[in-house]
């Protein structure tokens, strides 16, 4: 058992019940990702409904969370996902991870399912004590006006995971939302896989954590982590700061590169590139107000916007990459407010942004509307809150509409729509999407690397996959960009033991294993690492490139490789 | 010569060479030079006024080059790293 204090939480929502446990000490590099996926392959039975009683979800921060390294307080939210029908990690920002760390809660594991389906439940952990308590009055509320609610009710300091209506009706498009430290909005979501609708089918709406007067998690070499924290923040302060405006600068790069999806994947450059640049979000902030901030206390990239409309108010935080590619050029939507209406919309129902651009994508490739139609955009969203059937349809994502519709092109691998990074030009991307346990998911291990030639495809998906498995497992922020010996340069400092490299090479294994093992006894099988028809089939770009990467190679990165020195000095990339 | 490291989205054009050697005596004719060799290098460092592109960055000997600096003249050895931002959110 765990010797330094650290607890768990278990909550049984069928008998509305809450546990302390210490925290195995054999789990103690556990954190995040690694730590989700472990728990699951051991308590959830794979065979389940993903939104049953026996479905098990789970809130873990990284192992660093809490701490004072900079930019690593990242949580992590897994069940069996109601999307791909496989397991499930997705990972969010703001405040809650680096909470119940610094109150010594290393992950809360929610069970079961109350018999009464309209009722809602809070979850509140404090120093003092961790309760269920009746949430009746917020069910259907939106995100916002949910946290606005338990501003009120919770101390100045708490943070919150919510659900938004989406969650509530168990759409496979719902999110889990996180506060942001300083505005406390729900603008920050671990958005990928259904995870939203695990949540509402445990009836919780809810979770507060209270850190009161809790202090950053203190590290056994004390001396020797906070030298390190204070190198790698010199380090990023001093280097190129790439997100320093934000993941949304990346769009001319991606146009360039033919890899900013168009129409439902038709093209892959658009010409509203231009008015969806990131840059004009830098521009709005000087006549509309709004800027740049750190999402998480302790965080030293700030990759954060925060979008003000035309009179000046906020609209939304934060206007990502992925979500101007997925519900603007992915929908010929080419205004930047219309972008950020439909992201606010997604944030208040906890929704998706990749996978609701994508299902409104092949909603509109089916011809049930106008590509480019910004305001049916918004009405559909809207409806999902109505909960009509269209709405439920779309909430479900693109391979709902795709059934749906009896649409040819639906870009999905497991079920889950793919990120903006396309798996054409980008083919050691695509083994990714292919092989990954999470379906298509570009924070699984991305390679943007057009050049790359063919026989490292695999080779660089696997050490990616790698790399951001333990990286997810940290706490760390993938736009921390760090390696792996920087990541067991940290753990060790903090446990006061040496983490070599095959331990942590291991690790990364390890978790890649649990994934596959869990979604083997779901049922998915080798035919599964596949990616759809349109990619093999629709050329893109002027070199018409389509995805031809050979099966036996996209098995190659299933099989562990011998680790190579690069493998420790690569950065993670998301 | 000096050498130019090239970033991962834009080994595209080198064909996956990760850095090239070119004769060139300022940070710009080095970019021109690797131009010239791999086509299609320059649209994704340079705008179409010549200027560098905003999301690129520059990097002499680990030092970061000022936008006014393209004209520095390099010596032997010296190496220009091109940094490129990518990321998803």
């Amino acid at each position: 058992m765990s010797d330094n204090g650290d607890r768990l939480i278990r909550v049984d929502m069928t008998q509305q019940t809450v546990s302390i446990e210490p925290f195995p000490s054999a789990w103690k590099l556990l954190g995040g990702r690694a730590l989700s996926a472990r728990i699951l392959l051991e308590e959830c039975d794979a065979t389940c409904d993903p939104l049953g009683p026996d479905n098990v979800l789970v809130l873990a921060p990284g192992t660093l969370a809490g701490t004072a390294a900079p930019t690593s307080g990242r949580i992590s939210v897994g069940a069996k996902s109601p999307l791909t029908n496989g397991i499930k990690e997705a990972n969010s920002g703001g405040n809650p991870g680096q909470d119940l760390n610094k109150l010594g809660y290393r992950v809360v594991i929610v069970t079961g399912q109350p018999t009464d389906p309209d009722k809602r439940w809070g979850l509140s952990v404090s120093a003092d004590e961790v309760k269920l308590v009746s949430a009746d009055d917020l069910k259907g509320k939106w995100n916002y006006a949910c946290c606005e609610e338990l501003t009120k009710i919770y101390s100045s300091k708490a943070s919150f995971i919510t659900i938004g209506p989406a969650g509530e009706l168990r759409l496979k498009g719902a999110s889990v939302a996180c506060t942001d430290q300083d505005s406390r909005h729900p603008a920050r979501h671990a958005a990928r896989g259904g995870l939203g609708a695990v949540m509402g089918s445990k009836g919780l709406k809810y979770v507060a954590v209270d850190p009161g007067k809790s202090r950053a998690r203190k590290a056994a070499d004390a001396k020797g982590f906070a030298q390190l924290c204070k190198k790698h923040t010199r380090d990023y302060q001093e280097g190129p700061q790439m997100f320093k405006h934000g993941t949304s600068s990346v769009v001319p790069v991606a146009q360039m590169l033919n890899t900013f999806p168009t129409r439902n994947r038709v093209s892959g450059q658009s010409p509203h590139a231009e008015s969806l640049d990131g840059k004009r979000i830098v521009e709005s902030f000087e006549t509309r107000g709004g800027g740049m901030h750190n999402c998480l206390t302790g965080c030293v990239v700030k990759c954060s916007n925060i979008v003000h409309d035309a009179e000046g108010n906020y609209k939304t935080s934060a206007l990502e990459f992925e979500t101007i590619t997925l519900l603007g050029a992915n929908c010929d939507i080419g205004d930047m407010d219309d972008v950020a209406d439909l992201d606010r919309l997604c944030d208040e129902l906890g929704l998706d942004t990749i996978e609701m651009g994508a299902a409104i994508g092949v909603y509109m490739d089916a011809g049930e509307m106008e590509f480019g139609d910004a305001e049916g955009a918004k009405r559909l969203l809207k409806e999902i809150a109505e909960g009509s059937e269209l709405g439920k349809t779309i909430g479900n994502g693109a391979a709902a509409v795709g059934k749906r519709t009896k649409h040819h092109r639906v870009p999905v691998v497991r079920g889950q729509a793919i990120p903006a990074w396309d798996p054409r030009p980008l083919k050691a991307t695509g083994v990714t999407y292919a092989t990954s346990a999470m379906g298509a998911d570009h924070t699984a291990g991305l390679i943007v690397n057009p050049g790359l030639p063919e026989d490292q495809w695999a080779q660089a998906s696997q050490e990616s996959q790698l790399i951001n498995a333990v990286c997810d497992s940290s706490g760390f922020c993938q736009f921390m960009t760090p390696t792996l010996d920087d990541i067991r340069t940290f753990i060790g400092y903090f446990l006061g033991e040496e983490i070599t490299r095959e331990q942590i090479a291991d690790l990364g294994w390890q978790i890649l294993q649990d994934e596959w093992e869990f979604n083997r006894r779901a049922g998915h099988t080798e035919a599964d690492d596949v990616l759809p028809a349109c990619m093999k089939e629709d050329p893109i770009g002027p070199a018409k490139v389509v995805f031809d990467v050979k099966p036996e190679l996209i098995a190659q990165a299933k099989v562990r490789m011998k680790p190579r020195e690069e493998l420790f000095a690569t950065k993670a990339t998301g | 010569m000096p050498k130019v490291m090239i970033p991962p989205p834009y080994r595209g054009p080198t064909h996956g060479a990760a850095e090239v050697r070119v004769d060139a005596a300022t940070v710009r004719e080095c970019l021109n030079a690797v131009e010239a060799e791999h086509p299609g290098f320059g649209e994704l460092v340079f705008s179409a006024n010549g200027e560098l592109q905003r999301f690129v960055k520059l990097f002499r000997n680990g030092e970061p080059v000022a936008k006014d600096g393209l004209d520095f003249p390099l010596a032997e050895g010296d190496e220009i790293e091109v940094v490129a931002a990518i990321g998803g959110g």
